[in-house]
């Protein structure tokens, strides 16, 4: 099923939350006085990298104190006054639902632009004057000054990043209860690339489980693929999507740019977004041809100011094209060159072999052999194989080898 | 006696046996017999013996030393032009065995080299003239800069004409006890012209398939050697479905392993038969020689041959739905 598994397995407990036994404790402390009646600071500030357990604490201390939990985005009270009313309300009037208490959740405060909008830090620094209720403000950079002055109303608890053990415990658990069978090497992988953020690597292990029972090594190589897939489905869609060819060049400004992947990846993809208008197309052939030329001739001149041509060919030159239909949303794919050329290398390897062992006793290149003499043998092998194979043994070619390259 | 591939088997070994090419070889057994050789260039079609009389000239000029005396290299296989100087370097540095002062380098497909490559060939060539001769053969001499043309003697081949084709091929059918038809002959005729390395092979993978060699054998040999992709793909693309052109194209490609320029060359043939011409309004076809010729020298120039062969794809596509 589909639920992402940061939802699912989301801690119940606070016991449950994965790491940073301090905070949990520090917050446990601080909520107990606040229901007990007693809070010191009325208003605790959660910091820390993205996917520590922030909210799940909250989430899961809500549940198991049977709290009301009412939750915002710091970032949207300040544009939606229903919101603000929704939040007061709640702040200063008792639950609704008969539960004994409740606690209010405000993500991502230090997403507040002060600038644009002044009064919404303002607002918060309010609510914790108000409240009645244990508010709860997370971040991850709390040391931003315009939060200076939030940070002295706020208990403040942080948040490390996880540990790489602590993560691949919960990543096996999750596989445990998914019925997947998964290496240990592979989990620990996983959690390594995800320097510490939890929600990170629960996602990443859904990703490449998906459809599967069993992980392996290779799955997780393709993982890093993917991240890198994902980047150059937005540079392709920045190029091919332009809303004007001058929109295209931006990618230019992309640090590290692959460009010789970009256009395999734009050859790969511009049939799919043009068509069926194969005025566009051939235009943007064009364009994507002569990028290749300009950068061939860079690469073997080493006239390095060549390239600035060539890039802007395979850009402004591809959005360019003419008579481009409007824009409608096509899965691109990865270039199948790219991927045929990898399946098929063992294939011409031993075709190569093949075709040199033949070439020099033959007096030719082994281009010629593949074109003009290769085909031959495929028809004598095709009519009569044991004669084919005792022709190919006088080039010293096992038949085993040849068998190899015979077309199914 | 173990079985191989008739063009080896049925190579000349002298001067003598050559085939056709009368003049070239009378000049060469002078060469021989003065024991004294300019560099040569042999130039002409595929098929028609330049390697082979690069290789009966150096038998005779050094008896049973011959394979110690030449160096053979293949210009589209050797990694580029200091590969081929090493190379040439290494080996001009022993002295020659036998009688005759220098020894012989055969460069094949030399003019499959780009006249950066060509003139420090030239380079070398003079540094080495003291003790080695070369022996450059070409399809084209004008694709081999005049600096090299004019340092060495050239020897234009001719295609070889019909009657020695066929006595060649009647011969070989003789030894190898293959009975072979008159239209058998015609149809092989027909397909190789002048090239006896393709008419030789038609011949043995025909004789290969049926007891007798017909009319009928050979086309079904020619139907399995020319891959049906390179029509279907020109079909598609005249069509307007660009897509399944470009699946076509990568069998071409990746399953056969095709050169970029040899899967231009056959989409040359394809678009130039009566059968596709005359599908097409007159205007069309010049546009179409000038698109396949601009591709030929964008892939000359380094081009990737995918890219490169797409987008003369998309350009035939729209040329033929009237864009």
């Amino acid at each position: 099923m589909s639920i992402p598994w940061v939802e699912k397995y989301r801690p119940a407990r606070i016991q449950d939350v994965a790491g940073n036994d301090e905070a949990k404790k520090a917050f446990v402390a601080w909520l107990n006085k606040w229901l007990a009646g007693k809070p010191g600071k009325k208003a605790a500030l959660l910091y820390g990298p993205p996917g520590t357990g922030k909210t799940s604490l909250v989430h899961a201390a809500a549940r198991q104190y049977d709290l009301e939990l009412l939750e915002a985005n710091a970032s949207d009270v300040r544009n939606s006054a229903a919101l603000e009313r929704r939040i007061w309300r709640a702040l200063t009037e008792s639950s609704l639902f008969g539960k004994r208490a409740k606690i209010i959740l405000l993500d991502e405060v230090d997403g507040i632009n002060p600038r644009e909008d002044a009064g919404g830090l303002a607002m918060i620094l309010k609510f914790i004057e108000n409240t009645r209720y244990p508010l709860v403000l997370t971040a991850n950079d709390p040391w931003d000054p315009k939060l200076r002055t939030l940070r002295d109303k706020c208990l403040l608890i942080r948040f490390k990043p996880l540990g790489i053990r602590i993560i691949t415990s919960v990543l096996a658990s999750i596989c445990k209860k998914e019925g997947i069978f998964c290496d240990y090497q592979v989990l620990r992988a996983i959690a390594e690339k995800c320097k510490g953020d939890l929600r990170a690597a629960i996602n990443d292990l859904q990703a490449i489980a998906f459809g599967k029972k069993r992980i392996t090594l290779e799955d997780l190589d393709m993982l890093g693929y993917r991240a890198k897939q994902a980047d150059m489905f937005e540079i392709v869609r920045m190029v091919l999507a332009a809303r004007s060819p001058e929109h295209a060049r931006s990618v230019l400004s992309l640090p590290s740019l692959d460009y010789e992947m970009l256009m395999q990846w734009l050859s790969e993809n511009i049939p799919h977004q043009y068509a069926p208008s194969l005025q566009a197309i051939a235009d943007a052939y064009d364009a994507l041809s002569l990028a290749d030329i300009f950068l061939q001739r860079a690469k073997r001149t080493n006239e390095w100011s060549l390239l600035s041509y060539a890039l802007n060919l395979m850009t402004v030159g591809v959005a360019s094209a003419r008579d481009k239909p409007k824009f409608r949303f096509v899965k691109y794919s990865f270039p199948q060159k790219i991927r045929l050329l990898s399946q098929t290398k063992k294939y011409r390897e031993i075709r190569k072999r093949i075709a040199s062992a033949i070439a020099r006793k033959c007096h030719v290149s082994t281009r010629t052999v593949i074109r003009d003499i290769l085909p031959f043998l495929f028809v004598i092998y095709e009519a009569d194989a044991k004669l084919a194979e005792e022709i190919v043994k006088s080039f010293d070619i096992s038949p085993k080898t040849f068998r190899a390259i015979i077309k199914q | 006696m173990s079985e191989t591939l008739w063009i080896e088997k049925y190579r000349p070994k002298t001067l003598d046996e050559m085939i056709d090419q009368e003049e070239v070889v009378a000049r060469l057994k002078d060469f021989v017999k003065e024991k004294s050789l300019p560099h040569l260039l042999f130039a002409g079609p595929p098929g028609t013996g330049k390697t082979t009389a690069a290789l009966c000239l150096a038998r005779e000029l050094y008896g049973e030393h011959w394979r110690d005396n030449i160096l053979e290299l293949n210009a589209s296989d050797e990694r580029g032009i200091d590969v081929i100087r090493r190379r040439i370097k290494d080996y001009a540095r022993t002295m020659p065995v036998g009688e005759v002062p220098f020894k012989l380098i055969i460069l094949d497909e030399a003019d499959n080299m780009t006249s950066d490559a060509q003139q420090a060939l030239r380079r070398t060539m003079e540094l080495y003239s003291r003790s080695t001769r070369f022996c450059l053969i070409a399809n084209y001499v004008s694709k081999i800069i005049e600096p090299i043309q004019s340092r060495c003697a050239i020897f234009r081949f001719q295609p070889i004409p019909r009657e020695a084709v066929l006595e060649r091929l009647k011969f070989i059918a003789e030894s190898e006890n293959v009975k072979i038809t008159e239209d058998g002959l015609d149809a092989i005729w027909e397909e190789s012209q002048g090239d006896l390395r393709k008419a030789i092979n038609i011949l043995q993978a025909a004789s290969a398939l049926d007891e007798v060699v017909t009319e009928d054998v050979v086309y079904k040999v020619l139907g399995k050697i020319t891959p049906s992709e390179v029509r279907e793909m020109v079909n598609l693309a005249l069509q307007g479905d660009f897509l399944k052109a470009r699946e076509k194209l990568r069998v071409l490609l990746y399953s056969y392993g095709l050169s970029g320029l040899d899967v231009l060359k056959s989409i040359y043939r394809e678009v130039m038969s009566p059968k596709v011409l005359s599908q097409m309004p007159n205007h069309m076809q010049a546009e179409l020689i000038e698109l396949i010729g601009e591709t030929n020298f964008r892939i000359v120039e380094g081009g990737d041959d995918e890219i490169q062969l797409c987008a003369l794809l998309a350009k035939i596509a729209l040329k033929a739905k009237g864009g």
